[in-house]
């Protein structure tokens, strides 16, 4: 049981390597600004579940539960027994912001793009530089 | 449950992959669109599974609603085709 | 250009191998452990803790207490950095003119119609989302992006026009964020305030009563835990976060002849 969980952990964190990988590729590789764009937010969005990910841990003997309280605790024992059984709440505090941040900015990005547009006629990158480059 | 979950999570965490490839490879970008927000609905799943709901109700408005629709608008004021 | 664009996808394959390789290793330390950090278990285990008020923020939520209470002033600027990205489209466009009677029309009646019954509910749904941000899984950013995602419905399906003509003109949706932004920055300095007021001793950001400082926000109403100032921290920035996310979609939206002028005459753009 402990293998197979590992296991299939570790294909999640693999999985989400595999698309920072493909996101690179794309803001690399890829002329068109809009496609670098959307790459971009795939890429933030893998970094992000990567952090969200180290965050989780494992209970014995039970799933792992949210980091919020059911009720009003009654003592000092159920505060205890709450931290034992409760993922980690700093990764996602972290991310929660970064996530609305990064909207903010992506659509500075997109303002950015449409005057680039406006401008070059075009949304291929190599345009700026007076000409296709192949 | 916890062979269940995480189940789920990889077969997310799989099709995340799939789907930011064809995003990636697309080369009308409405398209390209459409599979990132694919890609956005397998993380939200994978979050609620990785016990992290205030991540889930701030990621699935942003993601799959407002960062598609920006990008929509973006598409429709510059080119919808990758040249 | 061919072998340049071999080598970065080599190198990036490269790069994913290793990374593997190290998560593999267990080079980030074992993953999904069993033992929780002993930060971790102290934020949980002092989110809520009427027996030790002085390291407690009194609130049932833990990711929302160390959002703006434990890391306030982290957040404070995060929500700065916001207002920021959010004033420079509008600076990207300066001079637009909000014009009315373009000919929007919106999306066909049948679309409208279910607009129309889906609006109270997102309104709802983002408005309680936002007001137990301490109490339940949610929060200031949560309840805003949900009302942004109306807002934006808003103007697809019924037109620019139509949200002009409702009250969504961008002044009044600037004012909206910056008065978020005092909210978030008055409630971070009351106690402060009412500190020097009374001659007592208090800080920035504080929430419950602290080491060398009696003063405290309420920590309860009615019969649930209000959390203190996180309950006001989470109005404030839903107001902020709905408004200013709703701002930067409109200007971004403006038809042709608005932006026209604005960006023909610009001192920058020849």
């Amino acid at each position: 049981m402990s293998d197979y969980f590992s296991l299939m952990f570790t294909v999640v964190l693999l999985s989400l390597v595999v698309n920072i990988g493909i996101a690179l590729y794309g803001i690399f590789i890829k002329p068109s600004l809009v496609k670098k764009f959307i790459a971009l937010t795939i890429f933030s969005d893998s970094i992000n579940s990567f952090a969200i990910a180290l965050g989780f841990r494992r209970v014995t003997g039970s799933y792992p539960g949210v980091a919020v309280l059911s009720d009003v605790p009654r003592g000092v024992e159920e505060l205890r027994h709450f931290s034992t059984a409760s993922v980690d709440p700093l990764p996602q505090a972290l991310v929660l912001t970064a996530i609305v941040i990064g909207l903010a900015v992506y659509m500075f990005l997109t303002g950015l793009i449409m005057l680039y547009y406006r401008h070059y006629g075009t949304t291929r990158v190599d345009a700026a530089r007076g000409g296709s480059r192949e | 449950m916890e062979p269940v979950a995480i189940l789920l999570a990889t077969a997310a965490a799989l099709l995340s992959v799939i789907a930011t490839y064809l995003a990636i490879e697309a080369k009308d970008l409405l398209v390209a669109t459409v599979f990132s927000a694919v890609q956005s609905t397998a993380y939200a799943l994978m979050y609620y599974i990785l016990m992290a709901p205030d991540i889930v109700l701030v990621y699935v408005p942003v993601s799959v609603g407002l960062l598609p629709a920006v990008t929509i608008l973006l598409i429709k004021k510059t080119e919808r085709y990758e040249r | 250009m061919k072998a340049r664009e071999l080598l970065i996808a080599i190198s990036i394959a490269l790069m994913v191998l290793l990374l593997a390789y190290v998560i593999e290793l267990g080079g980030l330390g074992p993953l999904a452990p069993y033992a929780l950090r002993d930060i971790a278990r102290a934020y949980l285990e002092y989110v809520y803790n009427p027996w030790n008020v002085t390291a407690s923020s009194m609130a049932l939520e833990a990711v929302t207490a160390i959002v703006w209470d434990y890391r306030g002033l982290d957040t404070y600027f995060e929500t700065s950095v916001l207002f920021v990205a959010i004033v420079g489209v509008a600076t990207l466009y300066r001079g637009y003119r909000e014009l009315r009677g373009l000919g929007g029309v919106g999306l066909s009646e049948i679309v409208k119609t279910s607009t129309r019954v889906l609006i109270p509910l997102i309104l709802v749904a983002g408005a309680s989302i936002a007001i137990h941000g301490h109490l339940t899984p949610g929060g200031g950013f949560q309840g805003g992006s949900f009302m942004a995602v109306l807002m934006v419905l808003l103007v697809v399906v019924f037109s620019l026009d139509y949200a002009f003509e409702k009250g969504l003109t961008s002044s009044r949706l600037l004012a909206i964020r910056s008065a978020g932004l005092v909210g978030i920055l008055l409630t971070s300095v009351a106690l402060l305030i009412a500190g020097v007021v009374a001659g007592a001793g208090a800080y920035v950001f504080q929430n419950m009563a602290r080491e060398g400082s009696d003063l405290s926000m309420p920590s309860w109403f009615l019969d649930r835990p209000l959390g203190g100032t996180l309950f006001l921290f989470n109005v404030f920035e839903s107001l902020a976060v709905v408004s200013g996310l709703t701002l930067t979609f409109i200007v971004l939206a403006l038809r042709k002849e608005e932006v026209d002028q604005a960006l023909a005459t610009g001192e920058w753009c020849e």
